[in-house]
């Protein structure tokens, strides 16, 4: 029973902790590289140097403080981004950009470590155990000067040159909403989302139906089965008939009414049970939380 | 001395004045102060849906105290004043689905689960909605606002608040104010229709009593409905999630205060703020446009076009239904989701045809599906032009 119990237990702790991962720092991407900046972007000292851009592909708001950023397969631990600087909060859908000047004592957001123009650049984010990897590129040789390597869709899988270097924002610019555009051109009349919609709408409503009919088949015919057990006599109450209990009860309470037999008292005729605890101001039992049935 | 004293009383007076409502009003206040005081007037009166209705003509006739820009954050859209703050709930989407927690806790399925078929009427009603959606897309309306218009359809006033807070935010206040005058207006809007679309013998269809529901079924219910809905519209999680999880709190038995929390103190102060900030939202400078004249109208017909589209539906199910299982059509209004308004109207008109006929507790089965078929319809509307 306790094995059982505690099976249960990390089960659920199983599915939190997958609930959790979408705000956590395995949804950071590293999103976009500029190794060589000759007329592009300039950090807050003035200066020019190559960059990586992270982006938070998540819903929610990520700290990637105490995470490492490495240009070294052997070293993990290379650049640990400090801890307790608000700025390394990335919001839902936004990026954060690192200058890769190998001048760490600039700030936060300055590596020590620089990227090399001449040869392959291995990029890496590891989680602050620095030991799980949570995204890693390597930017192929000869890069153009002020032409960044990214992303094609922020956070997605296709790395491309990209056409326009996008230091902190969207790789690829939406200007117009392509699902409204969609609509726009294919259904100007509404028959499409018309039809879509209530074929959903009834296939929904349908499927309860189904499962709800056959509920209420089990239901009456064990309710039929359990009265013949107890009694031993076939039951003839069929399905959308009252039984002849409640007829008596109705018929019981609507002479009394008529009669004026109990018309001051407050009370209610049911067949129901009805539990009438004790419920003094000074118990407590109330404000307790009742015990599971075992 | 003296006399530039009273310079500076007379400039400070002059000041004064040009911070007052009365140097600021325009028609267009007036117009709505006017709005607000009748539905106040209509909830007393009249009763039509005073729990909406008071906080919303209310709220109208706060959010419609003129008064000069001077940054001293009284106006609902002035951020970080208490007005925008408590409409924060409104514009962020929170307040709907705390409303359906509520619903949830205090409404009985027995009737849908006893007669599982009625379901589908309150599907078949939806069709108000999709309706208001093409008539908005011809009145050059763009295909989100044209949705979130067309969710007024529903009868739902926190699921257009809801969608509309998603899909066309420039839109709510318009859209929030229309669905729930109309809910407040179904007594006058509905009998008409239902009138008109059905014959006399079909007014006087009896309906088979409903069984008798298990504690079981009912506790099936909610968790089966969760799933089997939200697993085909997942954007109506919010709505749909809250609309079950409140009505199991209902029917588990072992979390009675919660139920009532539920279904008491928190729906009524939901409701009083959503009413508020909602009629608040209401002002002149923002809300008296070209646009909300159109969406009132917009309205209007999908409120139509649903009661008409319950009714039919009804009437073409009773084709294929033997002698015995027919539906009375007077039910069919009932699919839209203005619980427990539209049910108890079919009640009235079925009374009006033959008193010893009830169909409240017929009605009251698409009308809780209704519910559940605007929740899901949202969540289709969201997730195609979100």
């Amino acid at each position: 029973m306790t094995k059982k119990k505690i099976g249960v237990l990390w089960l659920f702790l199983l599915f939190f902790s997958i609930g959790m991962q979408a705000q956590r720092v395995t949804s950071i991407r590293i999103n976009e590289v500029l190794v060589i900046n000759e007329d592009n972007f300039v950090d807050d000292y003035g200066k020019r140097s190559g960059w990586v851009e992270l982006y938070n592909g998540s819903a929610g708001t990520v700290n990637i403080g105490g995470c490492f950023l490495t240009n070294d397969k052997n070293d993990p631990k290379k650049y640990p981004i400090p801890k307790g600087d608000v700025l390394t909060k990335i919001s839902p859908r936004q990026h954060i950009l690192f200058w890769a000047d190998g001048i760490a004592s600039r700030g936060t957001f300055h590596l020590n470590f620089t990227l090399d123009p001449t040869k392959e650049n291995y990029i890496a984010l590891y989680d602050s155990d620095g030991r799980t990897l949570v995204d890693e590129i390597v930017i192929p040789a000869s890069q153009s000067a002020d032409i960044s390597y990214g992303r094609r869709v922020d956070g997605e899988d296709e790395w491309v040159v990209l056409q326009k270097v996008t230091p902190s924002t969207n790789n690829l610019t939406l200007d117009s909403n392509e699902k409204l555009d969609n609509f726009k051109t294919n259904d100007p009349v509404g028959i499409g989302m018309t039809v879509t919609a209530m074929a959903v709408v009834f296939l929904g409503l349908i499927l309860l139906y189904l499962f709800f009919k056959w509920v209420g088949y089990t239901a009456v015919s064990a309710s039929k089965r359990r009265a013949q057990k107890t009694t031993g006599v076939v039951t003839t109450v069929g399905e959308g008939e009252i039984s002849g209990e409640i007829l008596a009860a109705i018929s019981a309470a609507l002479y009394e009414l008529d009669e004026d037999v109990h018309d001051m008292e407050n009370t209610v005729l049911t067949i129901q049970k009805v539990t009438r605890n004790y419920s003094p101001w000074s118990s407590k039992i109330y404000g307790l939380r009742e015990l599971p049935k075992k | 001395m003296q006399e530039s004293f009273l310079s500076f009383l007379g400039e400070n007076l002059q000041l004064f004045l040009t911070y007052t409502g009365v140097y600021n009003a325009t028609p267009g206040h007036l117009i709505m102060i006017v709005v607000g005081l009748l539905f106040i007037f209509m909830a007393i009166k009249y009763e039509f849906e005073p729990m909406l209705l008071i906080p919303i003509g209310f709220g109208m006739l706060i959010g419609n105290i003129p008064f000069k820009d001077a940054g001293l954050q009284v106006g609902i859209y002035e951020e970080g004043s208490v007005l925008n703050i408590l409409y924060q709930g409104v514009v962020q989407g929170w307040y709907p689905p705390l409303i359906f927690l509520g619903i949830g806790a205090m409404t009985d399925f027995s009737a849908l689960i006893s007669n599982p078929k009625l379901m589908l009427i309150g599907a078949a009603a939806q069709f108000g909605i999709f309706g208001a959606y093409t008539i908005a897309l011809q009145m050059g309306f763009e295909p989100n606002q044209a949705g979130a218009i067309g969710i007024i359809g529903g009868a739902d006033g926190p699921t257009a608040i809801f969608l509309s807070s998603k899909l066309a935010p420039n839109l709510m206040g318009a859209i929030a104010v229309s669905a729930y005058s109309y809910m407040a207006l179904v007594p006058i809007i509905q009998p008409p229709f239902m009138r008109l679309l059905t014959t006399k013998k079909e007014r006087v269809i009896r309906m088979k009593p409903p069984r008798v529901v298990s504690s079981t079924e009912k506790i099936i219910f909610p968790i089966m409905g969760l799933l089997l809905t939200c697993f085909l519209v997942p954007s109506g999680l919010p709505l749909l999630g809250m609309l079950f999880f409140g009505n199991l709190l209902k029917e588990s038995g072992v979390t009675r205060r919660l139920a009532e929390t539920a279904r008491g103190p928190l729906i009524d102060t939901i409701t009083i703020l959503l009413g508020i900030t909602v009629g608040a939202s209401t002002q002149a400078t923002q809300f008296l446009t070209l646009n909300s004249i159109k969406i009132f109208g917009l309205g209007a017909l999908s409120f139509v076009i649903a009661t008409c589209a319950g009714i039919l539906f009804v009437k073409f199910f009773n084709l294929f239904l033997k002698e015995g299982n027919k539906i009375n059509p007077l039910i069919g209004n009932s699919g839209v989701s203005a619980v427990p308004d539209s049910a108890r109207i079919s009640q009235v008109v079925g009374l009006e045809y033959d008193p010893t006929n009830y169909l409240l507790m017929h009605a009251m089965g698409p009308n809780v599906a209704g519910v559940i078929g605007s929740a899901v319809a949202a969540g289709i509307l969201l997730g195609f032009l979100g």
